[in-house]
């Protein structure tokens, strides 16, 4: 998360204006299918936010209304405190990065990234000079008379983001950028852009349904799902206090375990497990189902010192080894739970098999009622 | 040119979508089809099916009960056959070489076999006639290469039919096998080869079978013409050797005879018919059986 | 050893069959060049005189103006009805696509002779007797099956999402269309246009049944011509024609590269 550096910067930014993307009750559906209900969504000048969800909930319907490629049934969207509902795409000076990056094969790179300017009807020496700095900054200098084809996948992917920037847009969109991109030359490009949109100042939102990228790269991330923007958040807090069950299992990996309400008092209440009964913060009413949610970081092994600690007893299952972590499974006692623990050091001689005492503080235990 | 239409590979989606008014605009060209061919079409299948009072099959009685219109059928289909195992026997090897061409030289010899589909038929088959006089240069050949000892009357003969009917069908049996032939794996000869397999054998058991879906392609766009030709067989041989073509022609310009017109042109139309869907669900079964790799 | 002999067979099978295609061709050319009126072989002599003829020759002229009238009106035709039916088929507008598709490229599956007969028959029931007008729908349909095939070969090739790539960057709808997706789709159109062309400018057995004395297309014409009274200034059109052709082809190869329409 090192790239969240510039994140107090960024939130004092957006907070100059913080709703300079207002998305408001935007619905649509495609005949019987409801893809889009009520979603609102607000993004600070500057910002750059992820939206991060499954495949198929939305995220390119989204981006389509607001680019103007597609009308919503409700709803309207807004950049800098415009209204750009009845505008059209090309009135809206919003960038895109497509997925496929649709780069025009029949122009070389630099006909490409002249293209937005082109269409601006700019005089041509400072066409000329604004795409040499667009292929200075995406390091593609040698590349300008080459054909698109002739380039490989990440060129094509800096050409895309080069011709999409060059306009100077109001707002960028990115749908899954990196997606064909190998893992290696993705981590790669995810800092370079990150850097590249920082410099230039432009506030972007970025499509992925990978939760690695999107806690990596994000200032916030909004987490979608059927329909709505779930949870919108810094990626620390999503995933460390996700709002809903679906995003807890949507963002990062955790411990779930399944149990009934039993009463309690003071913010704190006890749940009946098929670990036993533990404890965790909030009220429910008694006899209503919830799961419980623990990060994998939270648990550690041994008996805890007091009442502050969750302690259940477990089987260790199996040992996955993941170069700077290991991870641990258990066998819970119900099949529908799952128990793993995620440790920075192994401790010599556990191995499969041995049952292990595991405790975690009851303040990061997270309940939700089941669904 | 393959006798497959071209269907459009954009993913597809399952869902339903709602009435788009932008998809009126296939409503132009469909109109257009629907009036001026399926209509016609149509109402030729009518006809033929039409007698002095109404519906009769006697249209059909008259040409499949007489020995006479039996013989132009069996006609047509001697020509399209003939043509086809002509054109195959010709094309296979030149094909097979065309695809072992290296590089540039490939596209320009396929330029060149694909070259004289864009002359006119007519012209083509006026020089073949020039070719096959008393005095042309097939006879000059024949004399010199000491087949014959004096120039033969080679025009309106089979002959001169059939070896017209090649040349001007070659192109469409080798332009499918070299689209099959390019795929395949020269190598896969010589693995065949190292196996132990002698040269006849892995002509049949290998190079044959990888080849038989241009082989179908082929074989069923050149016989569908060539059965139907008409220009070709006119010139050349005449009215010596009557094809359902011909038949059909005459009945509409010169007898005014629709009701056998219309019943040689429906059997005409369910030989074509026929010979493409057999080859569309031999193809089909191909695909199923070997899956493309 | 025996693979070699039969890839040498192969390669011999080739040059033979190349020298079958091009005599009849080579030869008409050869002979147009002729002086004398009759086709000895080998020819004598050198003239232009049959070129000449052409001029004075019965209705050569006026038939090669109708038919490149036809073919060229014909061919538009069908390109604009194609190709707005294509872009609905290709984008799934339209349900059963693929049926659309294969219907309107059904017609080159009709023996030739069937279709004039048809067209001749519904011609006579609907009363249309003007022979250009009904010469000219049929033409579109024998060309349909070409546009289609083509258009909607390069239009499912295309990715759409470059008109809205455009469209983000500045231009309006039909702009967008205009610099995208026309460039896209050119080397589909303009091979689809030139066999189209060709299809309607050489056909025979559909514009038999259509023509009248008045109105005859160049292949009737041409027929005409060799059953009755063939001379070399037959020989001199078709040299013309073919010449057309190669230049056509030339043409398309500068505009667009022959390679990129083969190539679809
Ligand atoms: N033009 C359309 N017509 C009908 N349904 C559509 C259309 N476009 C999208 N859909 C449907 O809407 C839903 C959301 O699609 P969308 O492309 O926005 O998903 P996504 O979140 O971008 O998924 P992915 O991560 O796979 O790209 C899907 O169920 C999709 O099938
Ligand atoms: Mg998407």
């Amino acid at each position: 998360m090192s790239l969240s550096a510039g994140l107090a910067e960024a939130v004092s930014e957006a907070r100059v204006d913080p709703d300079y993307l207002r998305i408001e009750k935007v619905s649509k559906r495609f005949g019987s299918t409801t893809v889009l209900s009520d979603l609102d969504l607000a993004v600070g000048r500057g910002e750059f936010v992820s939206l991060l969800g499954p495949s198929g909930c939305g995220k390119t319907t989204l981006l389509r209304i607001v680019a103007g490629m597609l009308a919503p049934e409700r709803g309207q969207v807004a950049v800098g405190g415009r209204n750009l509902t009845r505008v059209q795409t090309h009135r809206r000076n919003i960038g895109v990065v497509f997925q496929n990056y649709a780069l025009f094969p029949h122009l070389t790179v630099a006909e490409n990234i002249a293209f937005g300017l082109r269409a601006q009807r700019l005089p041509a020496a400072l066409i000329g000079e604004r795409v040499k700095e667009a292929l200075a900054m995406v390091r593609l200098e040698d590349f300008a008379d080459r054909r698109i084809l002739a380039l490989s996948g990440g060129q094509q992917q800096r050409v895309a983001v080069a011709r999409a920037t060059v306009v100077k847009p109001a707002l960028l969109l990115l749908d899954e950028p990196f997606s064909s991109l190998d893992r290696k030359l993705r981590e790669t490009m995810q800092i370079e852009l990150r850097h590249l949109l920082r410099d230039l100042d432009i506030t972007s939102i970025f499509v992925t349904h990978d939760q690695d990228e999107a806690l990596v790269m994000s200032d916030r991330i909004a987490v979608m799902n059927a329909g709505r923007i779930e949870h919108l958040d810094t990626p620390a807090r999503v995933y460390a206090r996700p709002n809903s069950l679906f995003v807890m299992e949507f963002v990062g990996q955790s411990t779930r375990l399944g149990g009934t309400a039993a009463g309690g008092e003071h913010g704190s209440m006890a749940i009946d497990t098929g670990q036993g009964r533990l404890r965790a913060p909030g009220s429910f009413m008694a006899g209503s189902a919830v799961v419980l949610g623990i990060r994998p970081e939270a648990i550690e092994l041994g008996e805890g010192p007091g009442d502050a600690f969750n302690t259940v007893r477990a089987r260790l299952r199996d040992i996955v080894f993941f170069g700077a972590r290991t991870m641990l499974y258990f066998e819970p006692a119900n099949p529908a739970d799952r128990i793993l623990v995620d440790l920075a050091r192994l401790p010599g001689g556990l191995a499969p098999g041995a049952t292990v005492t595991l405790r975690w503080p009851v303040a990061e235990t997270l309940v939700f009622p089941a669904p | 040119m393959i006798a497959t239409p071209a269907t459009p590979a954009a993913a597809p989606t399952k869902e339903r979508r709602p009435f788009d008014p932008k998809a009126l605009i296939v409503l132009p060209g469909i109109a257009y089809m629907a009036l001026v061919f399926l209509i016609p079409v149509l109402r030729l299948v009518g006809d033929s099916l039409r007698g002095a009072e109404g519906f009769s099959l006697s249209g059909y009685d008259r040409v499949l009960g007489d020995p006479y219109y039996v013989q132009v059928i069996l006609n047509s289909l001697q020509l399209g056959l003939v043509t086809t195992l002509g054109t195959l026997l010709l094309g296979y090897p030149a094909a097979m070489a065309l695809s072992r061409a290296k590089g540039q030289w490939q596209v320009l010899l396929v330029a060149l076999i694909f070259l004289p589909l864009t002359v006119s038929i007519i012209v083509k088959t006026f020089g073949l006639t020039i070719m096959m006089r008393r005095d042309g240069i097939v006879n000059w050949l024949l004399v010199n290469l000491y087949v014959i000892d004096r120039p033969i009357r080679l025009v309106f003969t089979e002959f001169a039919l059939y070896f017209g009917m090649i040349n001007v069908f070659l192109p469409l049996m080798i332009l499918p096998l070299y689209s099959v032939m390019r795929m395949i794996d020269p190598r896969l000869g010589e693995a065949a080869a190292s196996l132990g397999a002698g040269p006849a054998r892995t002509f049949f058991r290998v190079t044959l079978p990888l080849t038989a879906p241009g082989i179908v392609a082929g074989v069923s766009l050149v016989f569908s013409i060539a059965v139907a030709a008409y220009v070709t067989p006119g010139l050349l041989i005449g009215d010596r050797f009557m094809t359902m073509s011909q038949v059909m022609a005459k009945a509409y310009l010169n007898l005014r005879d629709f009701q056998l017109g219309a019943s040689m042109a429906m059997i005409m139309l369910a030989i074509a018919l026929i010979v493409i869907f057999l080859a569309t669900y031999l193809a089909r079964m191909g695909v199923a059986r070997d899956p493309p790799r | 050893m025996i693979a070699r002999l039969a890839l040498g067979f192969c390669w011999c099978m080739l040059a033979l069959v190349l020298i079958f295609l091009f005599a009849p061709i080579l030869i008409v050319v050869a002979v147009s060049f002729t002086e004398s009126p009759i086709f000895a072989f080998p020819p004598t002599g050198f003239s232009l005189r049959w070129y000449g003829a052409i001029r004075n020759a019965d209705g050569l002229i006026a038939a090669a103006w109708l038919s490149a009238q036809i073919a060229l009106m014909a061919t538009a035709t069908s390109l604009v009805l194609g190709t707005l039916a294509a872009i609905a088929v290709v984008r799934r507008m339209v349900p059963a696509g693929e049926a659309v598709a294969a219907f309107m490229a059904s017609p080159v599956m009709i023996p030739g002779l069937v279709l004039g007969i048809a067209m001749l028959q519904a011609a006579r029931a609907f009363g249309l007797t003007d022979a250009y007008s009904t010469l000219l729908m049929a033409h579109v349909v024998v060309t349909m099956p070409f546009v289609m095939r083509t258009v909607l070969a390069s239009l499912s090739l295309f990715n759409f999402d470059m008109v809205d790539a455009a469209r983000t960057l500045g231009c309006s709808y039909p702009m967008a269309l205009w610099r995208v997706l026309v460039p896209g789709i050119l080397p589909g159109f303009m091979s689809g246009a030139l066999f189209a062309f060709i299809a309607s400018f050489d056909n025979y057995p559909v514009s038999i049944f259509l023509v009248n004395v008045r109105t005859k297309t160049l292949p009737i014409q041409l027929l005409n011509q060799v059953e009755i009274s063939p001379d070399p200034t037959v020989a001199a059109v078709a040299t013309l024609l073919i010449l057309a052709t190669v230049a056509a082809l030339i043409a398309c190869d500068r505009l667009v590269g022959l390679r990129r329409m083969a190539s679809i």
